[in-house]
């Protein structure tokens, strides 16, 4: 592997400071499974790193009805975290899914997203989620939301010498259930073929049919008894991975369902223009006319887990394969 | 140039320079000399190089040396005790057959006893989520699940 | 049934305890002093010529100690066609060509020294299609090669892969159904955790120690004797020892490009020189699986009696010959034998291309074979109205049969196979209800009792015993993981009449160890054991002799139980097996325990038409899977597993699960998921992240079912089970998928793809 020198600043001030030392020949590295590989691999070719790890503050989680995560805190944190999995579940499900055991004790939430990738599992659910995230740099900070951070396969509008400090998620309307589906060929260490989240909020948390919802009834069955109970979505956000150059909000699909009563008819045309919205590509991990019907099919079942997510909230873990 | 980094491994303390650039598994096999440590990919992907900071898995392939100082490192070294004795998890892969070419062994014995450690009773989908990072091509998994069950004393 | 002492019994791996704690040395561990690294640089062409190779700023770079080219290295060809070389100098036929390489003093170095080697090329047009590459007027990947009766330039190798029996044509056209159906299978890669490497050293005399992770230590051996001679060394000796082998699989039976590479560097550079491969060179630099595009073709009669089965096979050859080409030979066991069908045709031919060229693994054509055949047999059956399980049945295999191909089936399980998987899966219950669940079945056959490939199928084993009662047995086994070792410790032990842990078994190093064929066709049991169970005899023989004179008691009378000789007919006159061993030794004209047996299974060549029997006996297994198919998604989740399998014996039972487990998680990823992906002759996937080998969380729960026909050739009974558990996974899985669904998939792996675009033409038919 390429040599280089590795520092370990103690504060921001210190790290900022080192990095317009180095410019252009640093880099940060947070935990490091993205960066070390991407040196391994020769993509990424740097002098110099340095170390987020030793500055405090990084990696707290502040809960408060709205949520506060440092850039540092790793998928492990997450993976085990109570209060995301109530409340932010799309979340827990992305941290699950990452990679392994090993890879999430080390890897982090900011370097997730900071890397870039189409793919990245907790893209989707943090867009889905309104996050906003807030940009540190020497001479100050900046906060934009998450729909405006990526810009291109593994390129976001960070400028040099500039971090992500920490992600903000604002708080739900009452009645939010999301859920985020990685389709994946097998069940850990894996890239997915596609990603897709989506948040909902209903104007009730009850519904008269809610034992079909564990059951193998087909979606359709489940939402034609749900017609009854007239719910009204009061919030839909649908975000998809991999089939875009950045993972993006399908936001003509959410504006059909925004406001409306729910009903297996509309949840169809909804997935439809959901996977409209998308340029799927042929690529190694996949082929775009297979992404694309995934696309209608997984945006239904994640709707469906987020309302089973909304009605039935103590029961969060659900079956791998549902619907 | 080098750096000075010190850490507990096993137990011991150790005091090193190194290259700043040096992978954790580099440290541990070329630097430490304890082969016990496996590479099978090098990039993070088999879980082969997998040893415990405290406490807690981590593939030492993709992970920088200069991040251990100041924290403690096991290695399958360490699992024996001052004696020599086998740890349980040691004994239960042994019992159950959960051994063939070995080559992932060390690594997947780290991760089961960070599994152990955290949660002590496990569920067969708990074992099977704990050691989904370890890749192992000649057992098929289930004995190794078969032994990690046996050593939780299910 | 009789009671064993150490046969039958789960006892761990004798070499678990050094794996567990670490301590175990594979290759990547190993270092001698003064000990040089070295690395190849490969082609970058799929196909071209090569014009002019300037090694001369590398050899500048300060630490490099030898740099090779295919100029400067004498004509070593190696390859079961032997037509390849170590390193090309005129031309190179696919991107897995060696072209150079350097032993510097660290890898780094070595790896930048690569870089600096300068080669101009001239592209050539390349060939990735066998179909393409047959027809008349194909580029040519050799143009020395010329093959057919007019001995015209071809791709296509002069490999007599023929086999016929009775008159298929005949009986075609007796036959009430015909199933005509066309299967593909693609390359797969072994995977094995421990990459591949070699150190390879001479001593001062020029005699060759190579430490190896061969799976053929013998034929290795000569393999590298004849490379040295080629390189002007003359009566010069070679040894191979074996470090600890991160896994085979077959992935060691034949030797690489890189293990001569390594020995010229040594001699060389005068120096020690290691290679190891990286994960990315274990996956595209060496062998994988056999590719084949399979048409077949089978028939029954109206009570669905088999009547024929004609296969036609075209192998994807690569750009060289190694084990793959030989696999038709493997295919023509279940071609000819698997259930009863009198006519039998195959004709395969294997074709040059610019593709990656393929070597033996776990099964051998056997599973590829087998996917086609008993995926086809569900589709005859299905024609002639009857339900599989009952065609199988019908058409089994018998104890005494003798198949088309001369196989003298002795035991044969396999009726008791497909009973206790129907069993299992609850089968006239649960099948045909095809609403998104199915249940599939499978059936295979293999070799069980050696495989007389070579002019010998034998295993030579040493024994002596020292004035303790501690038995070394020194055996030409290769121990790969799988067990062996400890197979070999139960059944001398056995034979002894000693305990387990009294047994040192060594395998390591041929100037120590007698001669043995290989770790292949699943015959390390069945081979080793019985020359190990002869020895052990012909020691215990040795004993009792010598204990009949302190004990008073004719050898007849006595026997030997526990460490303790004892005479049968009045068992208070004993002693124990350590006092009777010193007395022996501690005398004048005294003796020590020491004895040989080679065991050359009384097995037959294949003649020239391909038959004979191969094996001392067959080793026969089902496989059962219960389905579930996402209609939407196309995913295919197993819910249960069963693998029932005719092991004659089971030595070590932990042990042989373990095998069925392995290869049986092994076969199910070359069902629905494993696949090396090549694109223009490069591979695509060359790392674990985009290659799926199934993880903890994706294998199912199987179930093993263990039948004991007890052989009367093998061992305490014993058959062999190394390669059997990952034969007839596809088949049942895709037999379980069309029970599920209503879908037959031809083509591996089973991805979601695949299913959801079968799903969607069989509701919208073009």
């Amino acid at each position: 592997m390429k040599a280089f020198e590795y520092f370990k600043p103690k504060t921001l001030k210190e790290a900022f400071t080192l990095f317009a030392k180095y410019g252009g020949k640093a880099k940060w590295i947070a935990g490091g499974t993205d960066v070390i590989v991407m040196i391994k691999q020769k993509t990424m070719a740097p002098d110099v790193l340095i170390s987020l790890r030793g500055i405090p503050g990084l990696d707290e989680i502040k809960f408060n009805g709205s949520l506060n995560i440092g850039a540092m805190v790793t998928h492990r944190t997450i993976e085990a975290s109570e209060i995301i999995r109530k409340n932010f579940s799309a979340l827990t499900d992305a941290a699950d899914y990452l990679g392994s055991v090993q890879i999430r004790n080390v890897a982090t939430v900011g370097g997730n997203i900071c890397t870039a990738a189409p793919s990245a599992d907790t893209a989707t659910p943090l867009l889905v989620f309104g996050t906003q995230v807030k940009i540190k740099n020497l001479k100050g900070e900046r906060t934009l939301p998450i729909q405006e951070f990526f810009k291109g396969p593994g390129e976001t509008v960070l400028k040099p010498g500039e971090l992500v400090q920490e992600l903000l998620i604002p708080k739900f309307l009452p009645n939010t259930g999301s859920a985020y589906y990685k389709l994946q060929r097998r069940l850990a260490l894996d890239l997915p073929i596609l990603g897709v989240s989506v948040l909902l909020s209903l104007d009730k948390n009850q519904v008269s049919c809610s034992d079909m919802l564990c059951t193998a009834s087909p979606i359709s069955s489940v939402l034609h008894k749900m017609e009854e109970d007239g719910i009204v979505c009061k919030e839909v956000r649908i975000a998809l991975g991999v089939v875009a150059p950045t993972p993006f909000r399908a936001v003509k699909a959410e504006a059909l369902l925004r406001g409306k009563k729910l009903s297996d008819e509309l949840l169809e045309e909804v997935a439809e223009t959901a996977a409209n919205e998308a340029q799927p590509r042929d690529s190694l991990r996949g082929e775009a006319w297979y992404r694309k019907d995934m696309i209608k099919v997984l945006v239904k079942r994640m709707a469906m887990k987020s309302i089973e997510r909304v009605v039935q909230p103590e029961e969060t873990i659900f079956p791998e394969r549902l619907w | 140039m080098r750096e000075r980094i010190s850490f507990v491994l096993n137990g011991e303390p150790v005091e090193l320079e190194i290259e700043p650039h040096l992978t954790l598994l580099q440290l541990l096999r070329d630097r430490v000399g304890l082969t016990g440590t496996k590479e099978g990919c090098g990039m993070g992907e088999c879980g082969a190089c997998t040893v415990l900071l405290d406490g807690k898995t981590v593939n030492s392939c993709i992970f920088p040396a200069m991040e251990v100082d100041g924290k403690s490192v096991t290695t399958i070294e360490g699992l024996t005790d001052a004696q020599g004795n086998l740890h349980p998890i040691q004994k239960a892969f042994i019992e159950y057959g959960a051994i063939q070419c070995g080559f992932c062994t060390p690594g997947l014995v780290l991760s089961a006893k960070a599994l152990l450690d955290e949660n002590p009773k496990p569920n067969e989908e708990e074992i099977r989520h704990g050691i989904a990072g370890n890749l192992c091509r000649c057992t098929g998994y289930i004995q190794i699940i078969q032994a990690i069950k046996a050593a939780s004393g299910q | 049934m009789e009671e064993f002492v150490n046969v039958g019994k789960r006892i761990p791996k004798l070499d678990a305890e050094e794996k567990v704690t670490g301590k175990a040395i594979y290759i990547h561990d190993l270092k001698v002093p003064g000990m040089l690294h070295g690395k190849i640089l490969y082609s970058p062409h799929p196909h071209a010529k090569i014009i002019n190779i300037d090694t001369s700023r590398a050899e500048k770079l300060p630490g490099v100690k030898a740099v090779l080219t295919g100029y400067n290295i004498p004509p070593i060809k190696f390859g079961v066609y032997k037509d390849n070389v170590p390193l090309k100098a005129k031309k190179v036929c696919s991107m897995r060509d060696e072209v150079a390489a350097v032993a510097a003093t660290d890898p780094d170095v070595a790896e930048e020294a690569l870089h600096l080697i300068e080669v101009e090329y001239e592209i050539l047009p390349p060939l990735f299609d066998p179909e393409e590459a047959m027809r008349e007027g194909a580029p040519l990947i050799h143009e020395e090669h010329v093959g057919g009766k007019e001995k015209k330039p071809t791709n296509v190798l002069n490999l007599p892969w023929r086999l016929v029996a009775g008159d298929v044509e005949e009986a075609r056209k007796n036959s009430t159904y015909v199933a005509e159906d066309r299967f593909k299978v693609t390359w797969v890669a072994h995977c094995c955790l421990g990459t591949s490497g070699c150190l390879a050293q001479f001593d001062l005399k020029n005699n060759l120690t190579i430490y190896s992770i061969t799976q053929i230590p013998s034929l290795a051996q000569r393999d590298y004797m004849e490379a040295i001679t080629a390189m002007g060394l003359k009566d010069k000796k070679v040894r191979v020892i074996k470090t600890m082998i991160g896994g085979g699989f077959g992935s060691k039976l034949d030797t690489y490009a890189f293990e001569y590479i390594a020995i010229l560097l040594a001699h060389k550079a005068r120096k020690p020189v290691k290679i190891l491969f990286s994960r990315e060179e274990e996956f595209f630099a060496t062998s994988p699986r056999q590719p084949a595009i399979i048409d077949i073709a089978q028939g029954c009669t109206k009570d669905g009696t088999l009547t024929f089965r004609d296969i036609r096979m075209i192998l994807d050859n690569g750009a060289y010959t190694s084990w793959g080409a030989t696999t038709p030979s493997v295919m023509m066991m279940p071609i000819s034998s698997l259930y009863k069908v009198p006519h039998v045709r195959y004709i395969a031919k294997c074709v040059y291309t610019n593709n990656t060229y393929s070597q033996a693994m776990r099964g051998y054509g056997n599973p590829q074979a087998t996917f086609a055949i008993d995926s086809q047999i569900d589709i005859l059956a299905e024609m002639a109205g009857i339900d599989p399980l009952d065609f199988r049945m019908r058409n089994a295999n018998t104890p005494g049969e003798v198949t088309p191909q001369n196989f003298k089936i002795n035991t044969c399980g396999l009726r008791e196979c497909i009973d206790v998987v129907a069993q299992k899966l609850d089968w006239r219950q649960n099948r045909g209800r095809k609403d998104g669940r199915g249940i599939g079945m499978a059936s295979m056959i293999h070799v069980g009792g050696g495989a007389r490939v070579y002019k010998s199928d034998g295993c030579g084993t040493i024994i002596k015993v020292d004035d303790f009662g501690t038995v070394n047995v020194v055996t030409g086994a290769t121990d790969m993981g799988q067990g062996s070792d400890t197979v070999i410790a139960q059944i001398v032990a056995e034979e002894l009449g000693v305990r387990v842990e009294d047994v040192v078994v060594t395998h390591t190093d041929t100037d120590i160890c007698p001669w043995d064929v290989g770790a292949h066709a699943s015959r390390t049991t069945f081979v080793a054991g019985n020359s190990a169970k002869g020895a052990a005899k012909k020691v215990k023989d040795q004993l009792l002799e010598v204990a009949s004179k302190s004990l008073g008691e004719s050898p007849e009378n006595l026997d030997i139980r526990d460490r303790i000789v004892f005479s049968k007919k009045d068992p208070e006159k004993k002693s124990p097996l350590g006092k009777v061993l010193r007395a022996a030794h501690y005398a004048a004209g005294g003796s020590m325990l020491m004895a040989e047996h080679f065991y050359d299974p009384p097995n037959e060549n294949l003649d020239r038409e391909f038959k004979g029997n191969l094996s001392v006996t067959y080793a026969y297994g089902t496989h059962g899977a219960e389905v579930e198919v996402d209609k939407e998604t196309g995913q295919v989740k197993i819910l249960k597993y069963i693998a029932a399998h005719d092991v004659g014996r089971a030595i070590n039972p932990m042990l042989l699960e373990g095998q069925v487990y392995g290869g049986a998680t092994m076969g199910i990823g070359y069902a629905l998921t494993e696949r090396l992906i090549l694109k223009d002759g490069k591979v695509m996937n060359p790392n674990f992240l985009d290659y799926k080998m199934l993880t903890a969380k994706d294998v199912p729960n199987i179930e093993t079912i263990v039948i004991e026909t007890n052989d009367p050739f093998g061992p305490f009974g014993a058959k062999g089970i190394g390669e059997p558990g990952s034969v007839p996974t596809a088949p049942a899985i895709a037999n379980a998928i069309y029970d599920a669904v209503g879908v037959r998939m031809k083509d591996l792996p089973i991805t979601p793809e695949k299913v959801l675009a079968a799903l969607k033409e069989k509701a919208n038919p073009k």
